[in-house]
Parts: C-alpha cells; sequence; structure tokens
C-alpha cells in the first residue's frame, strides 16, 4: 500500500510541476522517476484513482501530519524537502529568541534539516520551514516562534 | 527522539542518537556533590542527594545528631548498591550540557560527536588550572601528602647512596681479629664478618658504606684504614648529576579540583592554581552544631575541627582556610542549620556570544 501513495504523491507532483512549465524530463530528474512513468502519469494511465483521491487527502494535511506521513513514506529527507516545497504554498518565519540553550533537540527533531546551531544558537533555514512547529513544540525552552508569511 | 541512559555502577551516560551523537557522561568519584548542576539544569533534570558526604566511612559519627541525616545515611547503608550523588531524569534532559558547563569539578561532560564541549569554542568553560613546573619542583612529596582530592603523584628518583659517599673503608686483613665489633656498630649494615674457625673473613659493602668511620674507631687492632676520595687523591668529588633527585609531578586532570594546597605548601613555587571562582566562605558560629557534615563533603580540605582528635571528638568550633576553598558550596548544602554562606563574587570563564549561557554562569553569582 506505502508504494501505491507514493505513486499517488509522484502523480500528483508531476502534474503540479508540468503545470509550472517543466518539460517530462526535467520533472523526471527532479522528483527521481523514470520518464516513461511521468509520461504515463500525465498522460493519466497506470494510475489507480483511488491512489489519487488518497494523496489528495494527505496533501490537505496539516504541515505536521503531512510530514510525518512523508517521512513514513519517503525515509530520506531529500525526498521529503522534495514534496514538501513542492506543495506548500505557505512561507515561515521562524524566530529564535535568547532563551535558546543551544541544546540541539530541534536539529535532531527536524524532519526538514532545516535547523543548524550557530554559536550556541538554533538557526532555521526559512527556505525549507514546513511550518510542522514540531521544534517550537518540543524546545524545553520555548525561544522558537515560527510565524506565517501571508501571500501577497 | 528518545534518550536512552546507560547505568554503569554509580556512572552513568545519557545518550541522544542522531547524525551527531550528544553523550552526557557522570563520573561519580569526580563529582564534589556542590550542586551547581542541579541550579542550573533548565529543565529541572538533575536532583543532588540530600547528602554526598566524600567520606561516607565518618558519616555515621558525625551526623549522629542529626536525626534527618542520619536517616539519610541509613538509606545509603541499608541499600546495596550505594546511590550515586546526582541523579538526572533522562527523560527530561535535553543535553544542552550546561550542567557540563559549570560543573567545577568536571564530574559531568558533554561530548557532541565524541567530542567535548569544553574543546568547542562556542561553549563557555570554566577558567581554572593546576600545574607544576618540573623544573622548579624539588619532588619533596609535600603536595602529595597535601592534596585533598590525592590527585598529584610525584614520583621520584634518588641518587645511589654510594655516588655521595666521600671517602671508602680498607681492612688491612694480616691485622683483623675479626671480632665483629665493626659490624655490629656500622648504621648502614655494610660490613659482614665469618667468623668460621680457618676461613675467617671480613667483607665491606661499598655500596652500602657511607664512610662514618664508626668502624675505623672502634677497631680494637687498628685494622681499618679510611681513605677520603675527596682529599687524599685530590681527585674525588661529588658528580652533581649523580646527586641529583630526579622526578616527574603528576597531576591528575580528572580529579583534580583546583583547589591550591599544592601551591600553598610548595617550597619552591613550583605549583601554580588558577582557581574559577572568587568569592567568600562564612561561618555563622551561633548556628553550627559542630556535626562536621561540612567537613565531610569539603573537597577542598577547607574545614576542620582544630580540637578534634578524630571522627567522634568534635572540638568546639569550626575553622577554615579560606585560601583554598573553590566556593563550590557544598558545605552550604550539607548544613542541616544554615551556618555556612558561600558567596560567589567573580566567575572565571571563557567567552560566548550565548546570551542563555551567559545568563547562566552569571547567576552561579549570588
Amino acid at each position: 500500500m506505502p508504494k501505491h501513495i507514493v505513486s499517488g504523491l509522484k502523480y500528483l507532483e508531476s502534474v503540479e510541476l508540468r503545470k509550472r512549465g517543466l518539460s517530462q524530463k526535467e520533472i523526471s530528474s527532479q522528483i527521481g522517476v523514470d520518464r516513461s512513468t511521468i509520461s504515463h502519469y500525465l498522460n493519466g494511465r497506470n494510475i489507480s484513482m483511488d491512489s489519487i483521491e488518497l494523496a489528495k487527502t494527505i496533501l490537505e494535511l496539516s504541515p505536521k501530519d503531512f510530514i510525518l506521513i512523508t517521512k513514513v513514506l519517503f525515509g530520506d529527507y531529500k525526498e521529503i524537502r522534495q514534496i514538501v516545497t513542492i506543495f506548500n504554498m505557505n512561507h515561515y518565519d521562524p524566530q529564535i529568541n535568547d532563551g535558546c540553550i543551544g541544546c540541539g533537540l530541534c536539529v535532531d527533531l527536524c524532519e526538514m534539516k532545516a535547523i543548524n546551531l550557530d554559536s550556541l544558537k538554533a538557526k532555521i533555514n526559512p527556505r525549507y520551514c514546513c511550518g510542522c512547529l514540531m521544534c517550537v513544540e518540543n524546545c524545553p525552552t520555548k525561544s522558537i516562534e515560527i510565524l506565517e508569511v501571508k501571500n501577497g | 527522539m528518545v534518550n536512552v541512559k546507560e547505568i554503569e555502577g554509580k556512572d552513568f551516560n545519557i545518550k541522544r542518537s542522531a547524525e551527531e551523537d550528544r553523550i552526557l557522561s557522570f563520573k561519580d568519584h569526580v563529582c564534589i556533590g556542590c550542586g551547581l548542576c542541579e541550579a542550573t539544569c533548565p529543565v529541572e533534570a538533575i536532583a543532588l542527594d540530600e547528602v554526598a558526604p566524600i567520606e561516607r566511612k565518618y558519616t555515621e559519627t558525625y551526623f549522629s545528631g542529626h536525626e534527618k541525616i542520619a536517616q539519610n545515611y541509613a538509606l545509603f547503608k541499608n541499600d546495596n548498591e550505594v546511590k550515586a550523588k546526582l541523579c538526572i531524569d533522562e527523560s527530561k534532559c535535553v543535553l544542552c550540557g550546561m550542567c557540563s558547563g559549570v560543573c567545577p569539578a568536571g564530574a559531568l561532560d558533554l561530548t557532541i560527536g565524541g567530542v567535548s564541549i569544553k574543546e568547542n569554542e562556542a561553549y563557555p568553560t570554566l577558567i581554572a588550572s593546576a600545574e607544576i613546573d618540573e623544573d622548579k619542583c624539588l619532588f619533596c612529596k609535600k603536595c602529595e601528602a597535601a592534596c585533598p582530592r590525592a590527585s598529584i603523584t610525584i614520583d621520584r628518583t634518588l641518587p645511589n647512596r654510594a655516588d655521595l659517599v666521600t671517602g671508602e673503608i680498607e681492612v688491612c686483613e694480616d691485622d683483623c681479629i675479626y671480632c665483629g665489633a665493626c659490624a655490629e656498630l656500622c648504621p648502614a649494615e655494610a660490613i659482614v664478618v665469618d667468623k668460621t674457625t680457618g676461613e675467617e673473613s671480613i667483607v665491606i659493602d661499598k655500596e652500602k658504606c657511607v664512610y662514618c668511620l664508626v668502624c675505623k674507631k672502634a677497631c680494637p687492632v687498628n685494622a681499618i684504614k679510611a681513605v677520603c676520595r675527596s682529599c687524599s687523591y685530590g681527585e674525588y668529588d661529588l658528580d652533581p648529576a649523580k646527586a641529583a633527585i630526579t622526578g616527574n609531578a603528576i597531576i591528575d586532570k580528572e580529579t583534580c579540583i583546583k583547589c591550591g594546597w599544592c601551591e600553598g605548601v610548595c617550597p619552591a613555587d613550583a605549583a601554580t592554581v588558577k582557581q574559577a571562582f572568587k568569592g567568600t566562605l562564612e561561618i555563622d558560629e551561633e548556628k553550627c552544631g559542630t556535626c562536621g557534615a561540612c567537613i565531610d563533603v569539603c573537597p577542598c580540605n577547607v574545614l576542620s575541627f582544630p580540637k578534634s582528635s578524630g571522627p567522634g571528638d568534635r572540638g568546639t568550633h569550626l575553622v577554615k582556610e579560606e585560601d583554598y576553598c573553590i566556593h563550590c558550596g557544598a558545605c552550604a548544602k550539607a548544613c542541616p542549620n544554615g551556618a555556612l554562606t558561600v558567596t560567589r563574587t567573580d566567575i572565571d570563564y571563557t567567552p560566548t556570544s550565548s546570551k542563555s549561557w551567559i545568563a547562566a554562569f552569571e547567576a552561579l553569582k549570588n
């Protein structure tokens, strides 16, 4: 079953990237699926409607649930980053206050590997922040704030 | 992200595995029971045992007047596995390393990817040191005796006694009657006389002889001749290289707490100690119940009862050697009457950009 969900998500990724004007070749190299499969996806072949429906439901989950499920499905953080950056339209402005003790718990928890420690203080790369707030929930000193940036 | 606690006797490691493993290690024999870690921990994961006497063998005698402490001691005694001085709740610990940063004894150490935070420039570290300059050291071993933590080893080599002797003794066997008086009197047991009839002999061990001339003076027949190597032949002198005491002065960095006793007792100014905390230690004699709990816990042998002849004989009042106090506060924590006040006025540590770490170090001042 996980394979079907993955192909549903890959299908949606292909369609989304196609909408953005990427060629089949570019889509293939970006999401790591061979060109013939991309071609099948884009022509609506060899993919069950149930898988697509399920993938669509997953896309509607909260950022935290979404990243946890993609972690289970893909495992590799590069793939997680890929799918999150394609579908996550929101932007976040992470802020770390001086209460940060540099324990690195957020670094270890972040599935997007968006956080590193810089001189005993956490630093979050907004480009990869998916807004799951797991770092905020687990920070022992409540030193992280993730602000959502409104588009437009 | 679950921490794993590995316990080995009274020592333990708390480990968080990720891309880089974080390991907080605790060594009970190094811990001085001061409780600075407990006060600093930002997540309240650390609990210091109520009483942490270093010499628990004295506890019963010293603490007998105090019900609470006596009960605690009973727990220690009845527990087959004596408790460690410190307990860290691994489910609360976030492995930030602040406890390791403020620990004046180095009993707690956080490593990230196998490297101690003491080696990491981003982290502040208490500046304290103890060194013995071997070029100046006379290897007298006074520091070894004074060190309250038994952290110093003086490994010395003395010159050969024979190299320091300026003469030799010779026996004229034609005159010797093998009476053995010389052998009996010799303080160095350098003479052996065999009186076996027909096989009489006298042998002087030149390695042992100290050229004191007692044998010559005692010989009833004047058979012993003394030859001074430094005058008769005019060519013998002590070789300074052979007469020198050589050695090594080794400080065990793990247990040394930089109290300064070695510097204080050194006759050659070879030991240099730098303490991390400056402050004061005050004794309120009105409140002091002369129970000796502070003496038991003090890692620096700063406190004592001057008239005490040992455990049980409590003396009348507490005295301090404040020069050697590292102001860790272990005594104040152990005192059941609040008779001791330790105040830290200055803390020397390496700079950091982290405001929360600076705040944690500054909070040690009181």
